[in-house]
């Protein structure tokens, strides 16, 4: 009996320590697909009335938008930001990785220390830096901006992937006539497929959950999931159902991606990401 | 065909002289094994000659073209490694082809040309299949179809056959061997066994250290070996060394070792250089022993079955010898026995600095 008790106790722990976030978890999903008053966190009936807003517009201060604006939006701005994290880090990790120059531990060691180094602190300059680039307002600008977040600790994720390749591969290719970027692109980019797609998804990801750097740089001008959900806080009367819906949707594609390409993420340590 | 001269060549990581003045002559057609234990430069030789590494001092020279500056795709040379480096995410007729689709060669001509050399290796059957999902075997025939695809003038293999089983290894050393003979392409092969470079080889260039230690023909290093470190290094199994004194009579040369002593023969001592103060290592060749007969006396310590042959173990006095004999001796554990070797045979060396005393033939 006492050998039981012994067994069961790490799962009841754990079953009281999950139990608020389960709850929180399911009270939103009931609250997304649940009509008219509450009785704690079960409505009194279930409709799709909340996710009126897939064919109505929705208001933004004084203008009106519509999801679909908002949806193409972040798309836009989580794909170029995926793309150059992607772009950037596959070139510069195969550099670090192969390529002997002189101050590379440093530059390596500098990658890990700008990584620690909190995103908002740099908002203003980044401001500036997009003001004079005439990038500012705009969503390309931001997304660079936004990569550049990610590509510290992305060019230490792409230089593990390249490590991995054996130098005989890489001889045989330049033997072969490869020049140094034909080995990158014919050989290596082939050899590292998954990882390609773990960044891009990666570089993606941090860019479609960002709230601070679309908030800050691109006020008003583009409305985006996370700014768009925001508004919606910001007002008197929260329409908590709404949200819940529209936060489902906003959960959707990266989960989406995931299931998908959970294999190819798995090769990536998904640690210390700036969560902003 | 080409020649490929090495003058001075050194190499160094930090501290180590991984090659150490290198001096070496290949001609044009030949087929030379750079032989020697790990971490003895064999390799480091051969990627720097591929032109991975930039030699820190010497020159290195195809014909008459000094290399050092050519990056290895520019120096028409086709190589294959110990690991074979197939690319894994092409089918082997992609992989044969990669350097000709490299050159832009016409789709036509490099798929015709890569099937030519498939068949002349006997892997046409393979082609749409993957690197995963060949034998080892068949991985190196690919490799070698890779690097033989676009007829470089210069063909580097690095430990080509330590990668395959026993039997496939002894196999592949003979078609190799008619391989290069057909193709006539200069070949330079590292191997750390001394076997494969003995059977293979034109010449063989000796390492240890990053240094030189002997270059010449299987039977030359087999036979007049320079000093005891190529002497032990050539021959299964090695070389007996004992070391031994030479004492000078009235025109008579005897060898003193602990348990036995001998009178040089004339034809012996006229090779000999000079005779050092402080002693002499003697090397008995294991065929030379003869058993049953002589005047040393010994033990047997343990006997090996070869199938035609028998490598005995003696011991006499504080001293263990090899002895390779006819299987038909049979000799048992601990028989007490009487041998001699033949002494127009023996090595003698400088027991200081490890050299041959003989004159150089």
């Amino acid at each position: 009996m006492t050998k039981k008790t012994g067994a069961a106790f790490p799962y009841v722990l754990l079953v009281l320590v999950a139990a608020p976030f389960i709850t929180m978890y399911v009270g939103f999903f009931l609250r997304a697909f649940g009509e008219g008053p509450q009785l704690g966190i079960f409505p009194e009936r279930f409709g799709l009335s909340n996710f009126s807003f897939l064919w109505e517009p929705i208001t933004w201060g004084l203008a009106e938008t519509t999801i679909w604006v908002a949806l193409a939006n972040t798309i836009l701005f989580a794909s170029v930001s995926g793309a150059v994290v992607t772009v950037v880090c596959m070139l510069a990790g195969y550099a670090v990785s192969r390529i002997e120059f002189k101050g590379k531990n440093t530059f390596l060691v500098l990658q890990l220390f700008l990584h620690a180094v909190p995103g908002q602190i740099l908002l203003i300059a980044i401001f500036f830096l997009l003001y004079y680039l005439h990038l500012l307002h705009k969503i390309p600008g931001i997304a660079l901006a936004r990569a550049s977040l990610e590509i510290p600790l992305g060019v230490w994720m792409t230089k593990g992937f390249f490590d991995a390749i054996p130098w005989d591969v890489e001889r045989a290719a330049m033997i072969d006539g490869c020049t140094r970027l034909q080995v990158w692109y014919k050989i290596f980019l082939p050899l590292v497929k998954p990882g390609v797609a773990a960044v891009f998804i990666w570089g993606f990801l941090f860019a479609w959950h960002d709230f601070i750097y679309v908030y800050t740089l691109l006020p008003g001008t583009a409305k985006l999931m996370s700014t768009l959900i925001q508004s919606l806080l910001a007002t008197e009367v929260i329409d908590y159902g709404y949200l819940a819906a529209m936060s489902l949707l906003y959960m959707l594609p990266p989960l989406t991606l995931f299931v998908l390409l959970q294999r190819a993420l798995l090769k990536v340590p998904i640690f210390g990401g700036k969560g902003i | 065909m080409m020649k490929v001269t090495l003058r001075n060549l050194c190499k160094y990581f930090q501290q180590i002289k991984a090659v150490d003045g290198l001096n070496l002559e290949i001609a044009a057609g030949e087929f030379l094994a750079l032989l020697g234990p790990s971490g003895c430069g064999k390799t480091t030789t051969l990627l720097t000659i591929a032109g991975f590494y930039k030699p820190d001092q010497g020159e290195i020279y195809f014909d008459e073209q000094l290399v050092n500056d050519l990056p290895p795709r520019l120096r028409n040379i086709g190589m294959v490694f110990q690991s074979y480096a197939l690319y894994p995410h092409m089918n082997v007729l992609d992989n044969i082809a990669f350097p000709l689709k490299l050159q832009k060669v016409p789709k036509s001509e490099w798929k015709a040309r890569a099937i030519e050399i498939a068949k002349l290796l006997e892997i046409a059957d393979l082609l749409d299949r993957k690197p995963g999902q060949l034998s080892g075997g068949q991985q190196q025939r690919v490799a070698l179809a890779r690097a033989l695809v676009r007829n470089p003038k210069l063909l580097l293999l690095d430990e080509p056959l330590s990668n395959l089983d026993a039997k496939l290894r002894i196999f592949m050393r003979a078609e190799l061997k008619r391989l290069q003979k057909e193709l006539g392409i200069t070949t330079i092969f590292v191997t750390h066994d001394q076997i494969e470079a003995m059977t293979m080889a034109d010449r063989i260039v000796v390492l240890r250290e990053g240094r030189l230690q002997q270059v010449g023909t299987p039977d030359e290093l087999y036979d007049s070996p320079a000093n005891v470190f190529v002497a032990s290094f050539i021959g299964t199994p090695p070389m007996n060394l004992l070391d031994a004194e030479i004492e000078v009579g009235k025109g008579d040369y005897r060898v003193k070792t602990s348990h036995f002593s001998f009178s040089l023969p004339k034809e012996i001592v006229a090779k000999i250089k000079y005779i050092p103060s402080h002693g002499v290592v003697l090397g008995i060749r294991p065929e030379d022993l003869i058993i049953g007969e002589g005047n040393i006396r010994g033990l047997v310590y343990v006997v090996e079955p070869l199938g035609r042959d028998e490598l005995v173990t003696l011991e006499a006095g504080d001293m263990r010898l090899k002895a390779l004999v006819p299987s038909r001796l049979r000799i048992g554990l601990n028989d007490k026995i009487e041998f001699s070797f033949s002494v127009e045979r023996v090595h003698l060396f400088d027991k200081e600095t490890g050299k041959s005393l003989y004159k150089e033939a």
